[in-house]
């Protein structure tokens, strides 16, 4: 996940996870893993006294060694910044052009 | 020998292009007011829902219109999905195009832990899996009506449903 992302969002409290996208809890039947990131989210829903404060759950993510964790092919903005790539620097600045 | 607390790496996953954009709009500045409401009662006496930003859609609704994002690669399907508490991998599709949906339609608990919070409810570290949890496409530069039409109609059924807490899963 991206943590400094979501914070810069302004949400009040953050479990942070260095898991990458489509494993935010862990591998597939994976359960303890799972119950102790859910577990590791509520306690900091709990402890958490100070809006935006972020807590960072020490799970290590070695796992993801094993795994392609890539979507299956490039999402529609990225063929479109390839095909388009003068507006870079939109996508960059998220300052996405006029519909037409 | 002292013990280092973990610090997440934020990018550690992301290459090139990704990387710099999230860098990027993550530098763009925080909200001056982050809203803050204090936890009014113990975890174990909470209803609590999951929204998970996977775009996941039961198999019996209509799915996340992925053609919305090839016409417009800048926005994505605005809409969102009720699911309920009973929901498994086999009852879903994972719509988002930004992922590697192969591990949520193997166990939804990977991105969605409803099985996970309804052992913690059996487990009583919870009151209650909310009846329903939610889901929508976490990936728009155009979020306008995700947000004027999206969220306050989750906001509502979450009301309706007295939940106490919502624990919102990036995808």
């Amino acid at each position: 996940m991206i943590p400094e992302l979501t914070a810069s969002s302004g949400i009040p409290r953050l479990a942070a996870i260095e898991h990458p996208f489509g494993l935010t809890l862990g591998l597939p039947d994976d359960a303890a893993r799972q119950l102790a990131v859910l577990r590791g989210a509520l306690r900091a829903l709990v402890e958490i006294s100070l809006p935006g404060e972020i807590v960072h759950l020490p799970f290590d993510s070695d796992f993801t060694l094993k795994v392609n964790y890539q979507p299956p092919e490039p999402p529609p903005i990225a063929r479109y910044l390839t095909l388009h790539p003068w507006q870079l620097l939109k996508f960059l600045n998220r300052t996405p052009p006029e519909k037409t | 020998m002292e013990h280092v607390a973990k610090v997440v790496d934020s990018y550690r996953f992301l290459d090139g292009i990704s990387k710099r954009a999230m860098r990027r709009w993550a530098a763009l500045g925080t909200p001056d007011q982050i809203p803050w409401t204090p936890l009014a009662k113990p975890l174990s006496q909470c209803t609590v829902a999951i929204v998970s930003s996977a775009g996941i859609a039961l198999r019996t609704q209509p799915p996340f219109d992925r053609e919305i994002e090839d016409r417009d690669p800048w926005f994505s399907d605005p809409s969102f999905r009720i699911l309920p508490r009973t929901a498994k991998a086999e009852d879903v599709r994972v719509c988002h195009l930004h992922i590697n949906p192969s591990f949520a339609a193997q166990d939804l608990n990977c991105v969605m832990p409803i099985e996970r919070l309804n052992e913690l409810e059996a487990l009583g570290e919870i009151a209650r899996s909310a009846p329903s949890h939610y889901s929508y496409m976490g990936y728009t530069l155009r979020p306008e009506a995700l947000l004027h039409d999206s969220v306050p109609a989750i906001i509502r059924r979450l009301r309706e449903e007295q939940v106490d807490t919502v624990l919102l899963v990036p995808a």
